[in-house]
């Protein structure tokens, strides 16, 4: 069900409204019934109605706008939050349950959570603001030095894949886990930072959990359009605009009007040329079960297509030895498709040699909605092939 | 000319083999059957002149509901020339047996028969992926139908999924079979764009699935 809103504006208009309330088999379900002229009337249509309301009220020229995509949408949204408002929540990060999916709101409190217990080790970077104006938030993961070679890891660029924020606060909770029990990471995090961004698309997750489930865009309005969003993972300046990205802004792949015009684009570019000094850039998606390594914009190999074609089958091994989920891997291009203006082509090419991304489960039984008892087998497995990546960019300095 | 050995990493093999599992789905899939790509072992690929492309798969497959199971086959995946509205050629060898779903499948269709009301539900799985099990079946049925309609406009640029059943809705029939009308969104990977698709399926535990022509 949507709700469209319409401002009728002449008698014909308001006479074009009310017509739509003697066709019973519609069934429509008027939240603000037509009132008079300049006077907002809601309606609630039913999916199977949606395409003969637009076309009556369209030939017609009365223009509407869409208040709630999915109606569905937040009446389950209202009956969760009744459950969580009776549940307790979390005091600490022990008590948080990292096998549920959670709004930008609890994962919020869960970074300044874990930041109020790990002082000395963890802190909370604000990198720029979103095009709604939410912050974007990195977590850096530090035991001391200045500016040390650092890897950097992002969930959650594309807001419908929530097994990657929800893998995200796992691994937040694991670093912080390892260096209390001097094992895993805590080698790593003696001569290496790690920053860790859960929710680099905050406007696009908020909108998966009010309006469209599937939504993977940013939610930036550009002129000339009606359509919302621009694919963070086509805004890079990389191979920019050529083919393997949509110059349509109403498609899932629209590149956007030029380089970095998104701010969650623009704020990781910043902080990655201002830091110098990041070793291993990996960015997390899902779903397919990949592990990618560039480039998407191009056919020629990268310089360094053997050592990454290595080090992606090592990690993919451990990854499998945990639960035997199986990944295939190799360059983008070859292994996905062929796609334009993507980040790690963008890293690569500023010099970033370890520069991957991750497809997460499935392979398409569930695709985005997976199911959230999975998120804590996917994020161990995965961590597997990350301390491999993170490992080897340790121990081969460049 | 040759077929030509492909990496299974390679994307092309990993459409013709999502066109393959969309295609046996609709023709071996039930509301107690659903098949899933365990692995691609094998793939080549061979340009046939002036008719199109053609892919020789070795895929092993899992039934969902009985994982421990899996099951080799043989895929040969057509696209023709031009590929404008024409549907993939598509033959299936089953290695050995697929397990019996006859006692689940009666138990579904005496249950559905029985129902008072025309069963109707919503987005499955939810949000967070949740599928009450009395509707994994219906869940089942839209791999069936979704499988139709992936392996019918499927091309070498598409990889289609089925991202959610957005609406099902049951319609009693007087002849024996089981009509439900789903909206299922279907996720086509290279554009990335959902697609919603309207689809009836037909169903009869002893006749199986079919999707009627005009849907």
């Amino acid at each position: 069900h949507q709700v469209l809103r319409v401002l009728p504006k002449s008698d014909e208009e308001l006479q074009k409204v009310q017509e739509l309330q003697a066709l019973e088999h519609l069934q429509l379900d008027f939240w603000l019934a037509p009132r008079g002229l300049g006077l907002p009337v809601d309606i609630r249509v039913p999916f199977p109605s949606l395409q003969a309301v637009k076309a009556h009220l369209e030939a017609s020229g009365v223009s509407y706008s869409i208040m709630i995509e999915d109606v569905q949408a937040l009446v389950d949204e209202e009956q969760t939050e009744m459950l969580r408002s009776s549940r307790q929540l979390p005091l600490n990060t022990n008590t948080f349950n990292y096998e549920a999916y959670h709004t930008l709101d609890e994962i919020y409190n869960f970074m300044d959570m874990l930041v109020a217990e790990n002082p000395n080790l963890v802190s909370k970077l604000e990198i720029g603001r979103s095009t709604e104006n939410r912050p974007l938030y990195v977590l850096k993961f530090s035991t001391g030095g200045t500016k040390r070679p650092a890897i950097w890891i992002d969930t959650g660029i594309h807001s419908r894949e929530w097994v990657t924020q929800a893998s995200g606060v796992w691994f937040a909770k694991k670093i912080v886990q390892d260096h209390a029990n001097r094992e895993g990471v805590a080698s790593i995090l003696e001569t290496m930072d790690i920053f860790l961004e859960i929710i680099t698309n905050p406007d696009g997750f908020a909108f998966t959990q009010t309006s469209n489930r599937l939504w993977r865009k940013t939610r930036s309005k550009h002129s000339g359009s009606i359509c919302v969003g621009v694919d963070p993972n086509r805004n890079w300046d990389a191979g920019f605009g050529e083919a393997g990205a949509s110059g349509n802004p109403c498609t899932e792949t629209y590149h956007g009007p030029y380089p970095n015009s998104e701010p969650e684009v623009k704020s990781i570019v910043d902080f990655v040329k201002s830091h110098g000094n990041i070793k291993a850039f990996v960015s997390i998606h899902s779903y397919s079960q990949l592990l990618l390594y560039p480039y998407g914009y191009t056919t020629t190999p990268v310089p360094d297509q053997q050592e990454l074609h290595e080090v992606s089958a090592k990690a993919v091994a451990a990854l499998s030895s945990l639960y035997g989920t199986k990944y295939e891997y190799g360059s983008i291009i070859t292994t996905i498709y062929r796609a334009s203006g993507g980040t790690i082509d963008w890293t690569y090419n500023q010099g970033i040699k370890y520069s991957f991304t991750f497809e997460l489960r499935d392979t398409g039984r569930y695709g985005f909605l997976l199911p959230a008892k999975q998120i804590v087998p996917t994020a161990e497995e995965t961590w597997l092939a990350l301390k491999v990546i993170m490992e080897h960019a340790r121990d081969n300095p460049y | 000319s040759l077929a030509m050995e492909l990496p299974p990493s390679h994307f092309s093999a990993a459409r013709a083999a999502a066109v393959a599992v969309g295609y046996l789905r609709y023709l071996r899939g039930g509301p107690g059957r659903g098949l899933e790509l365990r692995a691609l072992r094998r793939a080549r690929r061979q340009d046939i002149d002036d008719v199109g492309h053609k892919y020789y798969l070795e895929l092993e497959l899992e039934d969902v509901l009985d994982k421990d199971r899996t099951v080799s086959c043989t895929a040969e995946v057509l696209y023709h020339l031009g590929s404008r509205g024409t549907a993939p050629d598509v033959q299936v060898t089953v290695q050995g047996e697929l397990s019996s779903t006859e006692e689940a499948d009666e138990e579904f269709y005496h249950r559905i028969r029985s129902l008072e009301k025309e069963l109707v539900a919503e987005n499955i799985p939810d949000s967070h992926g949740n599928v009450p099990p009395e509707l994994e079946p219906i869940h089942l049925l839209a791999w069936v139908a979704s499988g139709y309609v992936i392996w019918q406009n499927s091309t070498e640029n598409t990889k289609f999924h089925l991202a959610q059943v957005k609406h099902v809705k049951q319609v009693k029939r007087s002849d024996e079979d089981l009509q439900f009308d789903f909206v299922v969104l279907l996720h086509e990977m290279v554009s990335q764009e959902v697609l919603p698709w309207e689809v009836t399926v037909l169903w009869h535990p002893q006749h199986g699935a079919r999707v009627p022509q005009h849907s």
